[in-house]
Order: structure tokens, then C-alpha cells, then sequence
């Protein structure tokens, strides 16, 4: 059985000042609802460990509720940066494998959790090909310093999935060699991990800017399936 | 599996005539919920259901007036009890009391907006937060909802709320695959049409079967090549 840690930062900038900040929503719906009503239909998924940015639990815990989320959730607190919102989550999942998984992917499919889940491998992310040249620089120079072969880069995507004792793991030899990672995929293999990739889906792009939300409600509305 | 599907103004006219279509067609919804105010009609289609029966097929029914929403809100735990959910949600009851606004009763307005369109939104609503999964829901609006004509307005304005209210769930559930269909009937042999056009004869406009045919194959796997817009469905 698994366990959603749902990374949930989410929060928007100000609309105005003086205002507080909002909840991203995409067509008006909370980006965190996405993922919520994906997975819970999936009969293996039988805990969501939530995160929530601070003074938000009671928003968001109405939400869930407001939609209907059947599956239990464990409310979390976000840590102060992404890498350590995922460790507070930890001690917290009660099944022997995790799903990891950000709010900012609104565009995640049940059938995207279903084949994770289906994945022979225990520890796995969802990654794509990388369709343009990346060259390793100098920043502080501006010099380039050589090449980089992106038939053997992949950009890393979420979902992803760990035999909980493997990310515990990681992020155990992390606090301990000092080191702070952007995702779990990589952590895992630079601790030693056997991890590995299935080929993603560029429709399950990362939300961050405000062109991105309107693209990710154009692909969501009616619009995105005109002909 | 099988399918629960709940009708709301089952009892007369359109209502009527999609439960026994459903009824007697060969799908895989074997449950009904019915919902109307008493009357000799509603008994009738009972023992109508009861007494032609082959396919083994039940109903529970409900005696309520969609007017009273805080009756609507009570209601919904049993029919999730009884029924188990919802898969199919066919808004159908419609009421309407034709007058120039200058004899607008206001109870009337406020009981047109609250069985044409607030009872849906109720239902819906209610149904959502029960964690219900709709399969397909239909609203029944009017082409009156998209033209006004001298002495409808209080059923006019329900009914163009009602195709955009319909229009916006369409949207938002499709995140659950939930497919939302808005038609509108055009004049239809019915007791409500009556009301509107009382010298009207009844043989000459569309009958009930005719709008239940429609709904049937709005409700198959075809529907949903032509589902995309506020379905006009008239003679
Ligand atoms: N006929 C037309 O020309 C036409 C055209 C366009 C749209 N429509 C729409 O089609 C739908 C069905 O109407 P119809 O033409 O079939 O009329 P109908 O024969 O008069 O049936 C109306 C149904 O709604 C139910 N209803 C009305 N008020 C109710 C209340 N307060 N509580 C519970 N149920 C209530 C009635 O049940 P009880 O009265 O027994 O409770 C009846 O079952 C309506 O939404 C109507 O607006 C009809």
C-alpha cells in the first residue's frame, strides 16, 4: 500500500498589497484539488500526507472536505524549504511505500499514479527527455566550460515513488553530508539507491508562473480539447 | 456493475416519460430514485414500474416539494443510504407561474427560482459533498431560457440561469469525468406547457416521449459527440 506525501506550498504572490496571499487556483479551482481528486480513486493509495503553509490548515482542511477527499489525510506543516517539507513528512507515512508528489502539477492524471504504482521497480520517478541543449558555465565568468550529452539528461518530473526506509534513508545520509537536494529522485540515487525513470508527459508541467496557470487552465477547460 | 439513476419531477409530463424509457430500455441503470409531491400520477407510474418489471429493475420514490430546500438537504443522506449514489442526475422538475411583471407575485418568482434552479443546485451540491461521483448529469433548461416572451419572466430568467449554471458545472466536474448536458425542450405536450399556452392543442407540439428519446440518447455512449452545447429540442 502507499502512502501521497503531497508537497503543498502553494501560495500565490499578493494580488495587491495589503492583501493576503492566495491559494494558487487554476480555473478557479485549488491547484492542491488536482492531485486530491486523482488519486482518490486508486484503491493502493490509502493515506495522503498533506502539507499546508503556515496559518492555512483550517483553509485547507475545508477544502478537502468541500470536495469530498475520501481517502484519510495527515496534516503536516511545510518546512522552509522543499527538501525539508519532505523529511518533516516522513515519520508521518504509515504504508512501506511513498508517493511523492507537489500541488504545483495540477495536471497529473489518475491514470499518471496508477502506472507509478504499476511500475516494477520500487523506487521510481516520472522524467522526460530533454528536447533543447543544456551546456554546463562558469556563472561568476560567463565562460562555458564543455558539454553535456542530453541524450543521458532527463528533466525530473513528479510523481515519484520510494520504498519509505529508502527515503528515510537518503535523507538521513543528506543531514549528514550537509546536503540539500530540489527533489527525492535524485537524493535517492546520489545515496546509493537503485532508482529509476519512466518516460513523463510534458502536459504534467510545473505551475509557477502566471503564464503557466493560464496555460494549465487552458489545457484543463473545454479549450484545451477544441479541435 | 450497475447504475443508480435519480429523476427529479418524475411524476408527470418529460419526468415521467425518461423513467419509463430508462425503465424499460435495455441499459445497465437498475436502480431509480424518484422524486415528486404526491399526487395520483406519481402512484400510477408506480404501479406502473411494479406491475412491467422484467428486468428486475428497482425504484425508491420520495414525496417532496422541491420548493423546500432545507426538505432537500434532509433528503439526500437517505437517497446515498437507500441508493448507495448517484451516477445518473436527470434536473428535470420544472415549475412556473406565467405572469406580466406587473402582476409578478413575488412567492411565485421566488418558488420558480427555487425549484428550476436552486433544487438543483441543492441536489448537486449536496450529492458532491456526500463524495457522489457523477457519471452524467442533465439539466433540463427551456428555449424559453434563451428568448423571452411577454408573461415569462420569472420562468425565462430560471431557465437562462439554470443553461448558465449548467454551463459552469459542465466545467468544473470534468475533473471528475463527469459529463454535464444542458437541453432545451421547446413546447412540449405537457401539463406545465398548458400553463404557458393554454389554447395550445396538445396533439399538434412535441409529446414527452419524443424529449425522453432525446435524453436516452444523450445519456448513451453517442451523447457525448453532441453534448457540447445547450441542446435545442423541438418539433
Ligand atoms: N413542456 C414544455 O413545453 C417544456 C419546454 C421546455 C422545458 N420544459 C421543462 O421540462 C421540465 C419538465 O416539465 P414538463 O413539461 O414535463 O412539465 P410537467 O408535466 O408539469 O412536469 C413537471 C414535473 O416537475 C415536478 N414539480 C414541479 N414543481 C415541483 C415541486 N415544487 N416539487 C417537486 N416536484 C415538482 C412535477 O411534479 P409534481 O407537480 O407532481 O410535484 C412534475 O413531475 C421542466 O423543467 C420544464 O421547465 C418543458
Amino acid at each position: 500500500m502507499y502512502t501521497l506525501a503531497l508537497l503543498n506550498g502553494g501560495l500565490g504572490t499578493r494580488v495587491a498589497a495589503g492583501q493576503p496571499k492566495q491559494l494558487i487556483r487554476v480555473n478557479h479551482i485549488p491547484a492542491m484539488v488536482y492531485p486530491l481528486v486523482a488519486v482518490d480513486p486508486l484503491p493502493e493509495v490509502t493515506q495522503i500526507v498533506l502539507n499546508y503553509p503556515e496559518g492555512w490548515r483550517e483553509e485547507i482542511e475545508k477544502l478537502v472536505k468541500d470536495y469530498a477527499i475520501s481517502t484519510p489525510i495527515t496534516y503536516v506543516p511545510g518546512g522552509s524549504s522543499r527538501h525539508e517539507s519532505v523529511r518533516l513528512m516522513l515519520p508521518h507515512c504509515e504504508n512501506e511505500h511513498v508517493i511523492v508528489h507537489e500541488t504545483a502539477r495540477p495536471l497529473v492524471s489518475t491514470a499518471d499514479f496508477a502506472e507509478l504504482i504499476a511500475s516494477e521497480h520500487e523506487n521510481v520517478s516520472f522524467m522526460l527527455e530533454i528536447p533543447f541543449t543544456v551546456a554546463p558555465v562558469e556563472p561568476e565568468t560567463r565562460r562555458v566550460t564543455g558539454y553535456l550529452e542530453r541524450d543521458r539528461l532527463r528533466n525530473v518530473q513528479l510523481p515519484q515513488k520510494f520504498r519509505l526506509s529508502t527515503l528515510q534513508a537518503a535523507h538521513e545520509y543528506a543531514r549528514e553530508h550537509d546536503l540539500q537536494f530540489t527533489e527525492d529522485a535524485t537524493l535517492c540515487a546520489v545515496a546509493g539507491a537503485e532508482v529509476y525513470f519512466i518516460p513523463g508527459n510534458d502536459r504534467n508541467f510545473k505551475v509557477t508562473t502566471k503564464t503557466d496557470v493560464k496555460l494549465a487552465g487552458y489545457l484543463l477547460g473545454a479549450e484545451g480539447t477544441d479541435d | 456493475m450497475t447504475k443508480t439513476m435519480l429523476v427529479t419531477g418524475a411524476s408527470k409530463g418529460i419526468g415521467q416519460a425518461t423513467v419509463e424509457r430508462f425503465w424499460a430500455g435495455a441499459n445497465d441503470i437498475d436502480t431509480f430514485v424518484l422524486l415528486a409531491r404526491s399526487s395520483t400520477e406519481f402512484d400510477e407510474l408506480r404501479a406502473h414500474l411494479a406491475a412491467n418489471n422484467p428486468g428486475g429493475k428497482r425504484f425508491f420514490h420520495h414525496e417532496i416539494d422541491l420548493n423546500d430546500l432545507d426538505a432537500i438537504r434532509d433528503l439526500l443522506p437517505q437517497i446515498i443510504a437507500e441508493a448507495g449514489r448517484v451516477d445518473y442526475l436527470v434536473n428535470n422538475a420544472g415549475f412556473t407561474a406565467p405572469s406580466p411583471i406587473h402582476e409578478v407575485r413575488f412567492e411565485d418568482f421566488e418558488r420558480t427560482i427555487n425549484v428550476n434552479l436552486y433544487a438543483p443546485f441543492v441536489i448537486t451540491q449536496g450529492l458532491l459533498h456526500a463524495g457522489n461521483r457523477f457519471e452524467f448529469i442533465l439539466n433540463v433548461a427551456s428555449t424559453a431560457g434563451i428568448n423571452g416572451r411577454s408573461g415569462w419572466l420569472t420562468y425565462s430568467a430560471s431557465k437562462a440561469a439554470m443553461i448558465a449554471m449548467s454551463q459552469v458545472m459542465k466545467e468544473e466536474l470534468s475533473i471528475y469525468g463527469t459529463r454535464v448536458v444542458t437541453i432545451s425542450p421547446g413546447r412540449c405536450a405537457t401539463a406545465l406547457r398548458r400553463t404557458l399556452a393554454p389554447d395550445e392543442d396538445p396533439s399538434t407540439i412535441m409529446q414527452p416521449e419524443d424529449v425522453a428519446g432525446v435524453i436516452e440518447m444523450l445519456a448513451s455512449d453517442f451523447g457525448r459527440f453532441v453534448d457540447s452545447q445547450n441542446l435545442v429540442v423541438r418539433l
